[in-house]
């Protein structure tokens, strides 16, 4: 084919600004990682998981109701249920603060924590695409000769991990608080969820900001696409075998796991001591089954361990802080 | 790079050394691809360091090494290269499927650029940095590994930028051939120092006053006529004669050969700067290693 062909053509458009070049490196990087079919598999899983909580939260609002659909199967299933199923309705109608806002409290304590590792197998499945693949095409020259800085790329990057996190966390939180609350017999659900809401946010905002900068640090560490999800997925799980150990032997060293480090911060953003209490003093019948609970595990609900989180999480940040510092540089 | 200190105005400017010379980290300096340690550079009118991303927006870089994003086919790696630089997505395609065009990347742009082989690495490569139509581009070493119809094109291609386009060239390259035919400002480098900053017009010109005559007999005449000219005449090793006649032309030492019924076998003329230039930044080179 000859060369000259086609003319070179001169181009004068306006720019667009550097929030749009930082969006094309995020929505780039996130189309790279939404290539892999497991990972689709596992956002499909994480939403599943957030529909049987939006379920979940359905048939808790259902109880709230005086004879609605679960009340009249339960006294189908055993008459003398049903004026237990009454008494407990209407108790829960003068309470909606404990019954909807400490219920959900503690539901989407439990549905955040046990999400987490879904998310933390995304990021790790996701490490390649984040900086790693770059590191071994060299594409950082590339993106060091363009108009946008080392910071630019990085925000980028970071946009990545925190979008799949998005996709694999905060939307289902999010979508099964509306789905379930949109379901529930009564529109003031929203509001006194507001608070279980609130919590599920802190959290999982605080967990996705620490797990992606975590991410970005571990995927500049090699430019081997198999080395860096393993280095990933190795820390999990060391971090996991090391807790019970570390219990018995040296407390501290339970900080180097993030997994133990976010859950901390979980506990305290949950405050779920002040709302077993709650439970406990208010609810006739399940308060009562609530006072079992050990001490010592009232305590850990009640003084999570949060400044030795912060700065195990402090320390593992600084240090992927230096690895991409290190890594991330067009030579 | 040791105390280099240039000007250097719009055209096509060929840079020129033999490897290790400094021509690339010349070229990163400017495009804080590496930090300057001492000193300071100004492209375009703006302070490198100070405005590196509104100066990058202006500027075209094709690296020697091979550098790509993985996973993209090579019209979706200009495209999104044309979006780093500030173009907008419809333009970024549009422009893309120009450039690719421009440098005769036919239906291999819908392939991944993993695939591609060295030819047509270097011409996507080209159409990157072209593709946010700069007016300044650096060049480095873009036809190597290139088949001579493949270093043709290329150059070819890189010579329109500026003539054609006035789109302003820095060409790096080890290669003399390469840069005397594309630039018309060159700047020899050898161990990171600027041996010569000059016009190719200039540099051909200026020429030392000296020939190397082969001769089949009157090796004494022709070397007594010197001295009493007082030209300089010296026997080589190789039995020619070289004669310093300090002249810009051969025509006095032709006149002395026709007096003296002297038929030459050959008469070699000096290299002119830009060839005993690049060859004295080679033995620099070679002396240092």
């Amino acid at each position: 084919m000859p060369l000259h062909d086609t003319h070179y053509q001169h181009w004068d458009g306006a720019h667009v600004g550097i929030w749009a070049r930082r969006w094309v490196i995020a929505r780039n990087g996130l189309a790279a990682a939404l290539q892999n079919k497991a990972m689709r598999n596992v956002i499909a899983l994480s939403w599943l998981a957030g529909l049987a909580m939006a379920a979940l939260l359905f048939l808790v609002g259902q109880l709230l109701v005086a004879d609605s659909m679960v009340v009249k199967w339960v006294a189908q299933l055993n008459p003398g249920l049903q004026s237990f199923a009454r008494m407990l309705t209407s108790w829960l109608q003068d309470h909606p603060e404990i019954s909807v806002g400490t219920t959900q409290n503690l539901l989407f304590y439990l549905f955040c924590v046990y999400a987490t590792p879904l998310s933390i197998f995304a990021l790790g499945m996701a490490m390649p695409a984040l900086i790693t693949r770059d590191l071994a095409s060299n594409a950082m020259v590339i993106y060091a000769s363009k108009a946008v800085t080392r910071g630019d790329y990085l925000l980028g990057k970071f946009c990545v991990a925190f979008g799949l996190l998005t996709l694999t966390w905060l939307g289902p939180v999010c979508g099964a608080w509306l789905v379930g609350n949109l379901l529930a017999p009564d529109w003031r659900f929203f509001w006194h969820a507001r608070v279980a809401l609130a919590h599920a946010l802190l959290y999982v905002l605080s967990s996705m900001v620490i797990l992606s900068a975590l991410a970005l640090g571990v995927s500049a560490v090699s430019s081997r696409e198999k080395s860096t999800p393993a280095l990933w997925f190795m820390w999990w799980v060391l971090g996991g075998v090391i807790q019970p150990i570390a219990l018995q032997t040296k407390p501290w060293l339970r900080h180097l796991s993030f997994t133990y480090d976010l859950k901390q911060i979980g506990l305290a953003s949950f405050r779920l001591g002040n709302d077993l209490k709650t439970a406990q003093d208010n609810i006739p019948i399940f308060g009562e089954m609530l006072r079992n609970i050990r001490p010592e595990t009232m305590f850990a609900l009640d003084h999570p361990m949060l400044g030795g989180a912060l700065a195990g999480l402090a320390l593992m940040l600084l240090l992927a802080g230096w690895v991409v510092v290190e890594r991330v540089s067009p030579e | 790079m040791d105390n280099v200190t240039l000007q250097i105005s719009s055209g096509s400017i060929g840079l020129l050394g033999p490897n290790g010379a400094g021509k690339t980290t010349f070229m990163k300096c400017l495009l804080q691809l590496l930090p300057i340690t001492s000193g300071s550079a100004r492209l375009l009118g703006r302070e490198v360091g100070r405005e590196g991303r509104e100066i990058r927006k202006r500027v075209g870089y094709a690296p020697e090494l091979n550098c790509h994003i993985p996973g993209m086919a090579g019209c979706e790696y200009v495209t999104y290269c044309a979006q780093l630089s500030g173009l907008p997505f419809q333009a970024a395609r549009q422009r893309a499927h120009e450039m690719l065009d421009f440098v005769g990347l036919g239906q291999e742009r819908y392939r991944k650029v993993d695939t591609y082989s060295t030819g047509l690495k270097q011409r996507v490569k080209l159409a990157q940095a072209i593709v946010h139509d700069p007016e300044l581009v650096f060049l480095d070493e873009p036809t190597n590994g290139l088949d001579p119809k493949g270093q043709a094109q290329i150059l070819e291609l890189v010579r329109g930028l500026w003539r054609t386009y006035g789109i302003t060239v820095v060409l790096s390259s080890h290669l003399l051939h390469d840069v005397e035919r594309v630039c018309d400002q060159i700047i020899i480098i050898a161990r990171g120092r600027v041996l010569v900053h000059d016009s190719l017009e200039n540099l051909k010109a200026r020429k030392r006053g000296a020939a190397e005559v082969v001769l089949a007999r009157g090796h004494g005449e022709l070397q007594a006529a010197c001295e009493q000219r007082n030209w300089l005449c010296q026997m080589l090793p190789n039995g020619h004669l070289r004669i310093e006649h300090q002249a810009d032309s051969l025509n006095p030492l032709l006149h002395v050969l026709h007096d003296l019924k002297l038929p030459p076998l050959e008469i070699i003329p000096s290299p002119n700067a830009l060839e005993e230039t690049f060859v004295q930044a080679l033995e620099i080179s070679h002396a240092a290693a």
